[in-house]
């Protein structure tokens, strides 16, 4: 680490300069394996499950070809922690450091990210002894069996809602409160829960903050780095995944048009869906090449409202469609709704998808969409 | 000492998808169209999540490859046949409970599939060969073309940075380097026409005349697939050719080639031509053929196929024919007339791909050519023009 500490003293005083600020940060130097491990687990110390391993290994085998690599990881955690990859060249490390530098003022200002958990990592470790000594009690296989079905309803957390009876509506919460589950069951679900609806802050806040540190590395790097230098980060930051393209775009945008100090407040009162909709023009969805596509008569459509209700679906949904319990559902019967919406479910997912819920109500399980009825009980899926 | 979480779960993932694989390759193997957009679409669900989502032809958010600034339509229009990349639930690029696809990668399937068949027929595994000096040579790839699509590493920046600012000058008046990779990026690409670095060439031609389908074509993967598995020990850069034939031949894509469709008559002449023709240029290499065929040639396709096989053993190093016969049936006409020559001379390996065991009967002749070759037998490819054997 002695290579970067000057690097890592002069970006840290150019970005308090600038306005930034952040708790302190833990740079560490690590190997591109652990950097896969912790981005596809989501925090290192997770309980292990084979989901995690497929992503795992699509991670590792993209990096090894040299297809896409993660080049840093930072933890949200008070203080926080960065990894540095031992196999960046020095300039990627400088890239990463100051990009880590936006993240962590991110973390301490934003004001929706500064109510995620700042001990989930230790929150984590908890969970993941505790489903060890769950799978030594009841068994690997029954413990594997319950995860896959907690994991499987886990996206309809909303870590945002603070109605209840709107909470209710969401698959997951109703299940926490109502589904006949075992005492260990149950912990298992608060615990699947709890850590989803950590990611589920993450996930609304994603665009807005890997934009924000992307501009900010290129805001302190601009005057940094020399020419050559410059244009490699500038291919770097036009080449990103589209999360960090999408939001440095729109941080760009506010900075031409209202000045950086403008773009402070926006990192620390908005979250994804307001910064969608009130900074994405039809011009930046043209430059950044971002459509709907309708893949039935292969037509793009760059109209501004449907891309922004797409992405701002996406945000609230996690890309899933959107269903609901109805209140009407008794004991004995859970019954889902999926609103009417242009776009029907994959009929092939939706058996499945009801034998996991099955598997956590252990009473017959509707599923109303697009004027069907699909049942799931002890007989298997029927539909009406 | 550190726990590698990401190793077991990987460990855990694999052991599912193995026992699946297990379970349906004999049924995967035989889909119609096995490849799609590079990957091997399955059945499978215990590898994802059953979460729900969206039928296929739902619309879906996207980008392209930043040719959406570039169009004046207000309302967009049909796409074309530049790269869609979808943007799945997480934006893409996200770290945080990425989908495991439903999809095997085409590699990853070949590679379970191989561990699978090894198993099932009982030939040798071999042990993952040190990469570290088996290929020698002097003659590098020339990156001497440019092109606006290419390998990230081989971006040729100053010219990328000059279009930067052209175009920074164009839309803004002012002479900086702002890069927008989609729209500057150029790249140092190979002439396609050089296949120097290459140390094997193998053909691969498929007779998709008749009844192309079922037992047909699972014998024919599974015999492609153990194939692959020896000679990639062998030749750690290949270069694979593929050419379907009925009343004619043509070359076809490696996707395609596990996609094709069955029609027309039988002119084996034809497949050998056009495999001779691939070899155009090719002199350093190693050259493999394989041609699969079930049926017998047109009628007057005969004599002319029997001299296109004769020219074929003169330009290859090794012909081997599968004669795909999965109902077990005598063998007669044109492949009687290849099995007779098989028995005379070394450079031909015949096939009666009745079933498993006749793969493995026909990788231990293949087997016996490369370690008569590598003991020091008959090499193959005249050496006085190689620099750049790969053989020992």
């Amino acid at each position: 680490m002695d290579a970067y500490r000057d690097i890592i003293e002069r970006i840290e005083t150019l970005a308090r300069r600038r306005g930034l600020s952040f708790d302190p940060v833990y740079f560490r130097l690590t190997d591109s394996d652990e950097i896969a491990e912790v981005a596809s687990m989501g925090l290192p110390n997770r309980f292990i499950h084979w989901y995690w391993g497929g992503a795992y290994k699509e991670l590792v085998v993209q990096q090894n070809k040299e297809l896409f690599s993660i080049l840093e990881l930072v933890l949200n955690t008070r203080p926080s922690y960065a990894f540095l990859r031992r196999a960046n060249t020095y300039l990627q490390n400088v890239l990463v450091i100051a990009h880590v530098f936006g993240h962590v003022d991110f973390f301490r200002n934003n004001h929706w990210f500064a109510k995620s958990n700042k001990n989930m990592l230790n929150e984590a470790e908890r969970h993941a002894r505790q489903i060890r000594k769950y799978e030594e009690q009841y068994g690997r296989d029954r413990v594997e069996g319950l995860l896959d079905a907690l994991l499987t309803v886990a996206n309809t957390v909303n870590a945002f809602e603070r109605n209840p009876a709107e909470r209710r509506k969401r698959l997951i919460y109703y299940l926490e409160e109502k589904a006949p589950l075992e005492p260990w069951e149950r912990h298992t679900l608060q615990m699947i829960r709890e850590e989803s609806e950590y990611f589920d802050l993450i996930q609304r806040t994603h665009i807005i903050n890997e934009g924000w540190a992307t501009f900010v590395e290129a805001e302190l790097l601009r005057d940094i780095l020399d020419t050559p230098a410059w244009a490699t980060l500038s291919v770097q930051l036009s080449n990103r995944p589209a999360p960090y393209t999408i939001g440095y775009a729109l941080f760009r945008r506010v900075k031409q048009e209202r000045g950086f100090e403008a773009a402070l407040q926006i990192r620390t009162y908005y979250e994804d869906i307001r910064f969608i909709d009130e900074i994405l023009t039809e011009d930046l969805v043209r430059r950044l090449d971002l459509f709907v596509y309708d893949p039935k008569d292969r037509q793009k459509s760059y109209d501004l409202q449907q891309v922004k209700d797409m992405l701002i679906a996406q945000k609230l949904y996690k890309g899933e469609p959107h269903i609901e319990v109805d209140p009407a559902s008794t004991p004995r019967e859970l019954v889902l709704v999926h609103p009417e919406e242009d776009r029907r479910l994959d009929p092939k997912r939706v058996g499945l998808f009801l034998r996991a819920v099955y598997g956590l109500w252990r009473n017959p399980v509707k599923l109303r969409t697009a004027g069907k009825v699909y049942t799931y009980d002890r007989r298997g899926l029927s539909t009406v | 000492m550190r726990i590698h979480r990401g190793r077991i779960a990987q460990y855990k993932h694999d052991q599912l998808l193995r026992e699946y694989l297990k379970q349906h390759l004999h049924e995967l193997i035989q889909q119609k169209e096995l490849i799609v957009d590079g990957k091997v679409k399955t059945p499978i669900t215990t590898l994802d999540l059953p979460r729900l989502k969206y039928g296929e032809d739902s619309p879906v958010l996207a980008r392209g490859g930043g040719q959406g600034g570039r169009g004046g339509a207000a309302g967009g229009g049909p796409a074309g046949d530049d790269e869609i990349q979808v943007l799945g639930g997480l934006l893409g690029g996200d770290h945080h409970g990425r989908e495991v696809r439903v999809e095997l990668d085409f590699d990853e399937f070949v590679r379970l599939a191989q561990e699978v068949l090894l198993e099932e027929i009982q030939l040798p595994v071999f042990h993952e060969p040190s990469r570290s000096g088996e290929v020698r040579t002097d003659a590098l790839p020339e990156l001497d073309d440019l092109d606006r699509i290419g390998l990230r590493p081989d971006l040729n920046l100053e010219e990328t940075m000059l279009h930067a600012l052209l175009r920074a000058i164009r839309e803004r008046g002012r002479a900086e380097y702002d890069v927008e990779l989609a729209q500057d990026g150029w790249y140092f690409v190979e002439d396609p026409s050089a296949y120097e670095n290459h140390r094997s060439v193998e053909v691969y031609v498929l007779d998709i005349s008749g009844s192309m389908r079922g037992e047909y074509l699972a014998l024919v993967r599974k015999t492609i697939f153990v194939l692959w598995y020896y000679l990639e020990r062998r030749y750690p850069t290949n270069l694979r050719r593929y050419v379907v034939f009925q009343d004619v031949a043509e070359e076809k894509t490696r996707d395609e080639f596990f996609c094709v469709e069955s029609s027309g008559g039988t002119h084996i002449s034809a497949g050998f031509e056009k495999a001779m023709e691939l070899l155009q240029g090719v002199t350093e290499h190693d050259r493999f053929l394989f041609l699969f065929t079930d049926g017998e040639t047109s009628s007057g396709d005969f004599d002319l196929a029997k001299r296109r096989f004769e020219e074929a053993l003169g330009r290859f190093d090794l012909v081997c024919y599968g004669h795909v016969n999965p109902g077990g049936r005598g063998v007669g006409g044109f492949s009687e007339y290849v099995q007779e020559a098989a028995r005379r001379l070394p450079r031909v390996v015949f096939a009666n791909l009745t079933d498993a065991d006749a793969i493995r009967a026909t990788l231990g002749q293949f087997l016996t050519c490369l370690r008569r070759d590598r003991t020091g037998g008959q090499p193959w490819t005249p050496t006085g023009t190689s620099s750049s054997a790969s053989r020992p």
